[in-house]
Parts: structure tokens; C-alpha cells; sequence
């Protein structure tokens, strides 16, 4: 095929969305809502990911040790500690700073014969996970080395975070494909329409000889030209309507949102990857039953 | 050039179009095919088209056996051909210069050939000065000239012609038979179906009755073969029908 032919074939693809501007215009508002209920269920689920990765990070497991273990055991048990695979960080919390904690929260008076040798509190490390839903695993791992008396016990935290996450990646990804469905759907009968009202052209082109491939590409043409509209009006709303919408949530509950400036640029060519395929396949699904019939068959004779 | 032995068409209907017809059309021949409609006229076109294929037989077009064609081949095999419509078949929306270079974008020719060739041709057909008209505004014989530039554009072998002159006046009918003629005598093949018997009569070419799906006649076999004699037969049977 020669360049003039293939400008030829632009031209009559950017001439369908034209002829048929009507439905071209519902078509790609549906594909416009579809990006953006996606783009927006994506962030939202990159959002309760950080909101679950940062109160995990701050949400400090405590590993208390037994009375009788020797500083020196204290420091082989802190080296089995890190050797564990999910284990982020460790830090060493002794009984003097425990008990300093305490003095400061319930006053002097309490604690004035319980000093030194008195001292009840135990040893203890302080660490973070790498993941939280092995939270379990890591804790048998742990309570498994010698001198360890016991683990806070933040499972049912790190369960519900872990939950919350998982649901809203799935809710997300369910979205994803629902409304994939609905745009293919939408898009391949706009096209649909078009080729009804150019069938007397098909029917044409097949009497004179034109090869299937070269009836079919104005109308994935069609397609992917509503699919290049749609993402870029979707980027400029998911823009605005991220920023709107985190500026109201984030002054309910205050967290650090992800800003949209580090992901509009994967957003946007993610939406014209998605719309311009959509538009492409919508296109190909709807030409392929014309393609197989012949003469006055094609106009419905 | 085409060839049909032993072809037999029936429809899923129960219709049967065709029954064991065998005829040969040689290259640069100018064949009438009439029959009474139902006679198989336009099964017979579209199987050379290849929008149907036979049921049994085989058809040879162009020296290629059409039932060993695969689908991929078939837009390859109308490049040589070129149809013309009894309702002209035009694109109202496209001026009479960019209605015959569709057949060329439609087969990707570049715009520079396009641009030489199709004034050519409608100088051909006598529409030197209509490039920029629409298909409206065109009488029925000029939109027939039209159909007929933008079969003859491509420059296919063979012409095939389906009631050309059913939608215009006598006067016009004989002056796009006659361009036909023309064209045929620089070698291109041409077939017509037409009921029009006063032009069969008139310009003295081969001519092929069908009748129920079989040949009935052909004067190309057939010495004593009376046209006078076919076409009353042929419009008795017309009558017949109109009557019924």
C-alpha cells in the first residue's frame, strides 16, 4: 500500500466520525467515562495502597524478650531478627528506656523503688515488616527464637489493611474490565452505524476488487481516531477531577495523597494505549460480518 | 477467457438457478445473455463474479478454476473485471470525477495515476466536461456513463453489464450499447443481460437465451439460430409473466 493510499484511508476514517457525528460524539463520551471511571478506580487504589503502606510502616511491631536474657543474648536474638526475610527494620528498645518512658507518662513516685535490678519491664525490639499479610508467618518465625517472650499483637490491623487493599484492587480491576466491555460494545455499534450508512460504498469497493483489509481500515480508523479524542479529554478531567476530589477527602482525613503530577504522564498514554485499542477492535468486530458478504447482499437486497 | 462446464447453482431456498450449463465466451467476444427474469441471468453473472459459487461444474475465468480460489484471491480476480449496474450505482455525494476514481483508491492506485486516468476515460464515455458534477444532476444515460468510466477505469479484460439499459430512454440505451461496442472492439470482453430486444436485434452480436436455468439458445452454436424468432419467443414469455 502507497502513501497516498494510506492518507487516502486517514482521510475517510476522519470522514466517518464526521458523517456520523452524532454517534461519534456518544461514542466517545461513553469511552470519556469509562477512561476516567478506570483512570480514577486505578489512583484510588494507589491511594488506599500507600494510605495501608504507610500506616504499616508506622505501625511498629514489639517484640518483648524474657526476663533472664543477657544483653549479649539480646544481641544474637536482634541478629536473628534481621536475618528474616519480611523484616524492614530493628531497633533495639531496652528496659531503662522503657522504664524512662513510663517515669515521664505516670510520674516519679510510682517507680521510685522499682529502679536498676527492680526495674520489671523487659527488653524489647521494636521492628516493621516488608508485607503485612505475612504477618502471621513472620510472628511464628520470630516467637520461634530462643528468648522471646512474646509479640504485640497487631494481626487483626494489619489483616483489615491488608483486606482493604485486595478489596479495592479488585473492585478496581472488575470496574476495569465492566466498562472495557461496555466501551467495545458502544464503540463497534457506532461503527456499525457508520458502515450501514456507507454500505453502498462497501458493496462498491468489493465489486471492484478491494482487498478486505483495505474496506476494513477507515473503520478501525474511525475507532481508534474516537479513542485518541477520548483519552485526551479523559486526561484533562481525571487532572481536575483527582485534584478536586483529593483536595475534599484529604481535608476530612488527612493523609499524603499521591500527587497527579508524578502520574498524569502514565495515565494519559495509558489512555490512549486503552482507547485507541478499544476503538481499533470495536472497528474490527464490526466490519468482520460485513466483510463476509458479497454484492447486493451487503446492501441488504 | 470464461468458461462454464457443467455448472449447476441451487440456493438453500430449493431455487435452482443454473441447471448443467456449459458455454466457452472467448477473449474480445460481445455476448447478450437474455431470458425471461428467473431464467438464471443474474445467477450466471454473479458466479463469474464470484459472489456465488457453483454447486457442481466448474468455471473457468481468465484461465483460473474459480472453485479452487481461495477467499484471499477474489478481489485479485475483479480487478479484471468491470460491472455496471442497471440503477448506476453512483455515490450521490461524490462529484462524477471522484465517483470513478473510487474504483481506483478502492484497488490503492496513487493519486498522480488517478489524476491522468480519469479524465481520460470520461473524455471516453463523452463526459469530458461533467468532472465536477453530482449524480443528480446527470440524466439517466450520463449516470449510466458514469457507472460505465468507472467499470472501464481499471482497465479490466471484461465488462460485464447488467441491464444497462434498464433505467434510461431508447435513444440513450442505443448510444451506451454502442459505447460498449467501441470498447469491445479495442479488445476488452463484454457481456449484457438486457431485456431490451430491439437493441439484441440492432447491433448483430453473439447472443445467449436462458431459460429455467438452462441455455436455450446461442447464436454463436447455432447456424440456423433466428433472433427474430428467439426475442418473440422471449417476449411471448414476458407477456406470459405480466399476464400471470
Amino acid at each position: 500500500m502507497g502513501i497516498s493510499s494510506f492518507g487516502y484511508l486517514i482521510k475517510e476514517g476522519v470522514k466517518n466520525v464526521w458523517n456520523n457525528r452524532i454517534m461519534s460524539i456518544a461514542s466517545i463520551c461513553v469511552l470519556i467515562s469509562c477512561l476516567v471511571l478506570t483512570g480514577s478506580a486505578v489512583l484510588l487504589s494507589m491511594n488506599v495502597a500507600k494510605v495501608v503502606e504507610s500506616v504499616g510502616d508506622s505501625n511498629e511491631t514489639t517484640i518483648y524478650l524474657k526476663d533472664n536474657v543477657s544483653d549479649v543474648e539480646a544481641a544474637y536474638i536482634g541478629k536473628d531478627l534481621q536475618k528474616l526475610s519480611n523484616i524492614a527494620t530493628v531497633e533495639f528498645y531496652s528496659k531503662e528506656e522503657a522504664f524512662k518512658e513510663y517515669e515521664s507518662v505516670l510520674g516519679d513516685e510510682i517507680f521510685a523503688n522499682l529502679q536498676g535490678d527492680d526495674n520489671p519491664l523487659p527488653d524489647a525490639y521494636h521492628i516493621s515488616m516488608v508485607d503485612l499479610s505475612e504477618y502471621e508467618q513472620t510472628v511464628a518465625q520470630i516467637t520461634a527464637i530462643d528468648g522471646v517472650d512474646s509479640v504485640s499483637n497487631r494481626s487483626e490491623i494489619a489483616k483489615r489493611l491488608t483486606s482493604i487493599n485486595n478489596l479495592v484492587a479488585t473492585v478496581s480491576l472488575w470496574v476495569v474490565l465492566a466498562l472495557t466491555i461496555i466501551s467495545l460494545f458502544i464503540i463497534s455499534n457506532t461503527i456499525r452505524m457508520t458502515m450501514y450508512s456507507r454500505r453502498f460504498e462497501i458493496s462498491i469497493m468489493k465489486s471492484v476488487g478491494a482487498t478486505n483489509a483495505f474496506v476494513r481500515i477507515p473503520f478501525i480508523i474511525e475507532g481508534m481516531l474516537m479513542g485518541l479524542i477520548s483519552a485526551v479529554i479523559s486526561t484533562v478531567a481525571l487532572y481536575f477531577l483527582y485534584n478536586g476530589i483529593m483536595g475534599v477527602i484529604t481535608n476530612i482525613i488527612p493523609f499524603t495523597s499521591i500527587p497527579i503530577e508524578s502520574v498524569i504522564v502514565y495515565a494519559a498514554v495509558a489512555f490512549l494505549v486503552c482507547g485507541m485499542f478499544i476503538g481499533a477492535v470495536g472497528g474490527f468486530i464490526s466490519i468482520r460480518k460485513y466483510l463476509k458478504k458479497e454484492g447486493n447482499e451487503i446492501l441488504g437486497w | 477467457m470464461i468458461e462454464f462446464i457443467n455448472v449447476c447453482k441451487n440456493y438453500p431456498s430449493g431455487t435452482h438457478a443454473l441447471n448443467n450449463v456449459s458455454l466457452t465466451v472467448d477473449k474480445g467476444e460481445f455476448v447478450f445473455i437474455v431470458g425471461a427474469s428467473g431464467a438464471g441471468k443474474s445467477t450466471f453473472l454473479k458466479l463469474i463474479m464470484h459472489e456465488e459459487e457453483a454447486t457442481s461444474g466448474e468455471i473457468i475465468v481468465n484461465g483460473k478454476k474459480l472453485s479452487r480460489m481461495k477467499r484471499r484471491q477474489i478481489p485479485y480476480l475483479r480487478r479484471h473485471m468491470g460491472i455496471v449496474f442497471q440503477d448506476f450505482r453512483l455515490i450521490d455525494k461524490m462529484n462524477v470525477f471522484d465517483n470513478v476514481a473510487f474504483a481506483m483508491r478502492a484497488i490503492g492506485v496513487n493519486q498522480s495515476t488517478i489524476k491522468k486516468r480519469v479524465p481520460y476515460i470520461l473524455k471516453l464515455v463523452g463526459l469530458e466536461g461533467k468532472a465536477k458534477s453530482r449524480p443528480a444532476e446527470l440524466s439517466g444515460g450520463e449516470q449510466q456513463r458514469v457507472s460505465l468510466a468507472r467499470a472501464l477505469v481499471n482497465n479490466p479484460e471484461i465488462i460485464i453489464a447488467d441491464e444497462p439499459t434498464g433505467n434510461i430512454d431508447p435513444e440513450m440505451s442505443y448510444e451506451i450499447i454502442e459505447l460498449l461496442n467501441e470498447i469491445n472492439r479495442q479488445g476488452t470482453t463484454i457481456l449484457v443481460v438486457t431485456h431490451e430486444h430491439d437493441l439484441v436485434r440492432h447491433f448483430h452480436q453473439r447472443v445467449i437465451e436462458l431459460d429455467h436455468g438452462r441455455v436455450v439458445g446461442d447464436s454463436a452454436s447455432n447456424d440456423d439460430f433466428d433472433e427474430t424468432e428467439l426475442l418473440i419467443k422471449h417476449e411471448d414469455l414476458l407477456l406470459e409473466e405480466t399476464l400471470k
